[in-house]
Order: structure tokens, then C-alpha cells, then sequence
């Protein structure tokens, strides 16, 4: 009974307390307040950067020229996020099956995390033509990568004593992967697919700053050329905003699924 | 003569690393018949944590044969079939509870894999968890309870598919003195109301003594059976029996045969 009253207490504590939402919300004024004021007072030029003020304005007033680049990132980052994510678990679902194939893929994982995706895109465009649709594909080779390296780390780190219990009991193979293996990388997963969401948002912006013509990427290039430097602050604010909200939405899930890790 | 219920004939262990061999156990034999508390006691390093996880299937044998019932049950490569790992619930020296799952989950998993179903077993889980006091814990996560209840925990989870063997490695070993001996207590008391068969490894002489019927003492380099020795002490047994001459005339003996395996170790 002790137990119940020290649980629910904490997850009223969660839940409510007001500080986690109120403090950063407090921080991002101060930054806000603080910007306006610097740079009105040392005059920094709006080349350089432009008041929040100004930025928000500007957006708001370019927001009908943003609003078909915002939707166009938006579904190339939500469309390759979500195939990148089964994609990058089921790979190490695979590989973590036998060690030696773990040894031969993760150097080669790691290389594909580490080399950035912006130095393929004229190359794809070369073999697969100029459609803006195709730069999904630079997101999921993107983002696969790091979801599966995670993962892997999950799936090969399981405490030996866990494998013997499963031993003991005469658990199959499949059995032993989903009670044990799976579960005890979870947390890791959830890792690699938060991680997963900047590599997305990183893969499609490049994306259109190689290929061009759609996408906010794009229309950051585009504004600058016009002198518009409040709009083009405003899409990355708008792009950093994309991100945010993914990452936001996964650490919800997460929170609702790995409910031992407290 | 009876069958008895556990017998290792010659079983020895080598363990291949990259640049040696390594004996773990070597040439083993014993006998435990059903419903006898054995303790197997030795140094860290002899083997005895290799012994029993050869004999729950963990890890195969090397050579010869480990018999339950009388029939041979270890396989150089296969799997142990699940009807004689039925027979046998493993503690480990750790809880070794798994974090995502609740208290019943965790319990209820062997009754998962064997494919128990059914009101009988589910009262079994209720019946465990009362007995040692986890009812009102049963759908808290490991990480909300106490050591000493994970440890209860991990016996209870050993003995939810009623196997007829207990084999428990350094069960306790992790608990702080006093809720180890009230384990212990425990435990005996569980043994006298069920006639389980239970196989105890530890590595402390007072704990073997206090608890079983006979000792097997493990020597080490290579881990082998030094001597055997059956302690004829009443039951039931009580913590204060430790002050009594004929228990400290046996923790003497078993001393010595420890003092002479750590004198040839160092030689």
C-alpha cells in the first residue's frame, strides 16, 4: 500500500508539475527579450541578423509563399522518418542474429552515419532524375543508419544472466528476441529514432539545397537572394520547429511505452 | 536400490578461449536423491556455478553424463528438452529480474514458455506472491522494490511452473546478512512443506552447514570434488544451532578442507 501511494505520487508529480513547461518557456523568453534588445542596441545589421521581432512579422506576412515548401518538408521528412525507422530496426533485428555478421555491418553502418548524404544527392539526382518527391530517399539513408546502429547496440548488450534465465526456462530463439533481447534494447531504439528525427530534417533540408526548386531549403536560398533575411530566419526557425515537434511527439510515445525507466 | 533423482557420472567441462583451455570441472561424480538439500561448496573459481548451469542446460558438457530420474539429459550441442527443464527452477546469485516487466509478468513467464495455462496456474502465481509477501507489489516494476523482494522475487519465479528441483547459485549472496538468514530460513521452511529436491551452491561454510544434509567440496585448478561430507544434524534446523558443538565441529572440518585447497592454490 506504501508502494501504491509512492507511485501515484510521482506520476502526479510528473504530470503536473507546471516547472517543466513553464521553465523553458521562461528561457525562450529571455532569449527573445534578450535578442531584441542586443540587437537594437549594438545596431546589428538585418543581414547579419534580424530582430525576433522582425522575423516573426516578416514570416507571417511571406507566410503564403512558406506555407507550400513547409507542407512539401514536412511530408518528406514524415514519409522517410517513418519508413527509416522500421527499416533501421528490422536491419538490426537481422544482423544482431549472428556475430559475425554484426562485426562485418556495424563498421559499415558507422560509415554510412558518418558520411553526410548531402555529397550523394547530385549523384542520385544523376540516376534517378529530378523529381522533388525522390529526395524521401535522401531522409531514409539519411536516418536508417543511426536507428540501426542504436538498435544493434541494444540488441547485442544484453546482460548474460538474462540470456541464461531465458536458457533455463528453455525459451526458443524467437521467444528469448521478444521477452528479453527486444525489450531490453527498447530504450535504445527510442534513442536512435530521436536521433533519427534531426538526421531527417538534416537529409531534407540538404536535400533542397542541392536539388532546388521545392522544399524550405529552398526557400531559404530564395529569400536571401531577394534580401529577404527575416523570411529566410523565419523557415529555419521554421525547420528547426519541424524537428523539435518530431523529437517532442517520439519522447511522448517513448514515455508511454518504456514505463520502467524512470 | 532407488533411482536417484540428480547423478553426474565423470562430468567435465573445458572451456575454449582464444589462446588456452581452461578446465572449469573436472571428472565431477555425485548422487543426490529426491528431496535432499545438498550444498556444493567451494572458493570462487572452482566451477560450482558451472556445474548446476550444466545441469539446468544453460551450458553443455565437455564429457560424461548428468542423469535426472535416471535418464540422460545433456546433449553436446542440442538443446535440453523442455519436459526435463519442466523439472527444474534456477535461482540466480542475482534477482536477475527483468526491468520492462512487472512482478507478475516476470513471475508468469516460465508458465509462458512451458505453455501452462489455465486458473490453475494463475492461482499459483497468487499463492507465490502471498507466500512471500509481494501480493500488494505484484504490478510494481523491479526497479520499485526492495533487494530482498527481488530476491523473493527470483525464488518464487524459479518454483511458479512446480519443478520437483530447485538449483539456487549463491542465491542469497548479494543480501545484506540479516535478510540472508531470514532467507534462509525461509527457504528451509519452504523445502520442509514441499520435498523439493534443492541443489545450493554457496561459498560460505556456516550457510552450508546451517542449511543442507550433505556438502560437496569443491577444490580449484581444475574445479573438482575434494570431498563429501553428510552432516547429521537435526531438523528442523534453527539459527541458533550455529553456537551448538556439533555444528562448529562441522564448520571446523569443512574449514580445513577449504584451508587445504587455498594452501595448493597458492603452491
Amino acid at each position: 500500500m506504501a508502494k501504491n501511494e509512492a507511485i501515484t505520487q510521482r506520476k502526479k508529480k510528473e504530470k503536473k508539475d507546471p516547472v517543466n513547461i513553464i521553465a523553458p518557456l521562461v528561457v525562450l523568453a529571455i532569449i527573445y527579450v534578450g535578442l531584441e534588445i542586443g540587437l537594437r542596441v549594438f545596431d546589428v545589421p538585418a543581414y547579419v541578423m534580424p530582430t525576433p521581432t522582425n522575423i516573426l512579422i516578416g514570416t507571417i506576412k511571406s507566410f503564403d509563399i512558406i506555407l507550400p515548401d513547409l507542407l512539401f518538408t514536412i511530408k518528406i521528412i514524415c514519409i522517410g522518418f517513418c519508413i527509416a525507422i522500421p527499416a533501421g530496426i528490422v536491419l538490426a533485428a537481422l544482423f544482431s542474429q549472428f556475430d559475425i555478421i554484426v562485426k562485418a555491418m556495424q563498421p559499415v553502418v558507422i560509415w554510412l552515419v558518418i558520411t553526410p548524404m548531402i555529397t550523394l544527392i547530385p549523384l542520385m539526382t544523376l540516376w534517378l532524375g529530378t523529381d522533388p518527391n525522390l529526395r524521401v530517399i535522401v531522409v531514409i539513408i539519411q536516418a536508417t543508419p543511426i536507428i540501426c546502429l542504436n538498435t544493434l547496440n541494444g540488441f547485442i548488450h544484453v546482460e548474460q544472466e538474462k540470456l541464461e534465465f531465458a536458457k533455463s526456462i528453455g525459451a526458443s530463439k524467437f521467444e528469448t528476441f521478444i521477452h528479453i533481447t527486444f525489450m531490453n534494447a527498447l530504450p535504445q531504439v527510442f534513442t536512435g529514432i530521436k536521433l533519427g528525427c534531426i538526421f531527417s530534417t538534416i537529409g531534407a533540408v540538404s536535400a533542397d539545397f542541392v536539388s532546388r526548386g521545392m522544399g524550405l531549403g529552398d526557400r531559404i536560398i530564395k529569400f536571401l537572394k531577394y534580401s529577404n533575411f527575416e523570411q529566410s530566419y523565419g523557415c529555419i526557425v521554421l525547420i528547426a520547429l519541424i524537428g523539435i515537434s518530431l523529437y517532442t511527439i517520439v519522447s511522448a510515445i517513448e514515455k508511454r511505452i518504456v514505463l520502467w525507466k524512470k | 536400490m532407488k533411482e536417484p533423482k540428480i547423478k553426474f557420472d565423470h562430468v567435465t567441462k573445458i572451456f575454449e578461449t582464444r589462446n588456452q583451455s581452461i578446465t572449469a570441472v573436472k571428472d565431477y561424480s555425485m548422487e543426490i536423491q529426491e528431496g535432499e538439500f545438498v550444498a556444493i561448496l567451494g572458493p570462487s573459481g572452482c566451477g560450482k556455478s558451472t556445474l548446476i548451469r550444466m545441469l539446468d542446460g544453460i551450458i553443455p558438457t565437455t564429457s560424461g553424463d548428468i542423469y535426472i530420474d535416471g535418464q540422460k539429459v545433456n546433449h553436446e550441442k542440442k538443446k535440453m528438452p523442455q519436459e526435463v527443464l519442466r523439472k527444474m527452477g534456477f535461482i540466480f546469485q542475482q534477482p536477475n529480474m527483468l526491468p520492462w516487466f512487472t512482478v507478475r509478468q516476470n513471475i508468469s513467464l516460465p508458465l509462458q514458455v512451458f505453455a501452462l495455462k489455465g486458473a490453475k496456474w494463475e492461482k499459483q502465481v497468487d499463492e507465490l506472491l502471498e507466500m512471500v509477501g509481494l501480493k500488494e507489489y505484484a504490478n510494481a516494476y523491479p526497479s520499485e522494490i526492495s533487494g530482498g523482494m527481488l530476491q523473493r522475487a527470483g525464488v518464487i519465479r524459479a518454483m511458479v511452473h512446480d519443478p520437483e528441483i530447485l538449483l539456487m547459485d549463491e542465491p542469497f549472496g548479494a543480501l545484506d546478512e540479516l535478510t540472508r538468514e531470514q532467507m534462509n530460513m525461509e527457504l528451509l521452511d519452504i523445502w520442509s512443506k514441499t520435498g523439493k529436491t534443492i541443489v545450493f551452491i554457496t561459498h560460505n561454510i556456516e550457510e552450508a552447514v546451517l542449511l543442507s544434509s550433505r556438502v560437496y567440496v569443491m577444490g580449484t585448478q581444475p574445479g573438482r570434488l575434494v570431498e563429501t561430507v553428510d552432516l547429521n544434524l537435526p531438523r528442523p534446523r534453527q539459527l541458533s544451532m550455529i553456537t551448538q558443538p556439533e555444528f562448529i565441529e562441522y564448520r571446523q572440518k569443512l574449514e580445513r578442507f577449504i584451508g587445504k585447497i587455498d594452501l595448493s592454490k597458492i603452491k
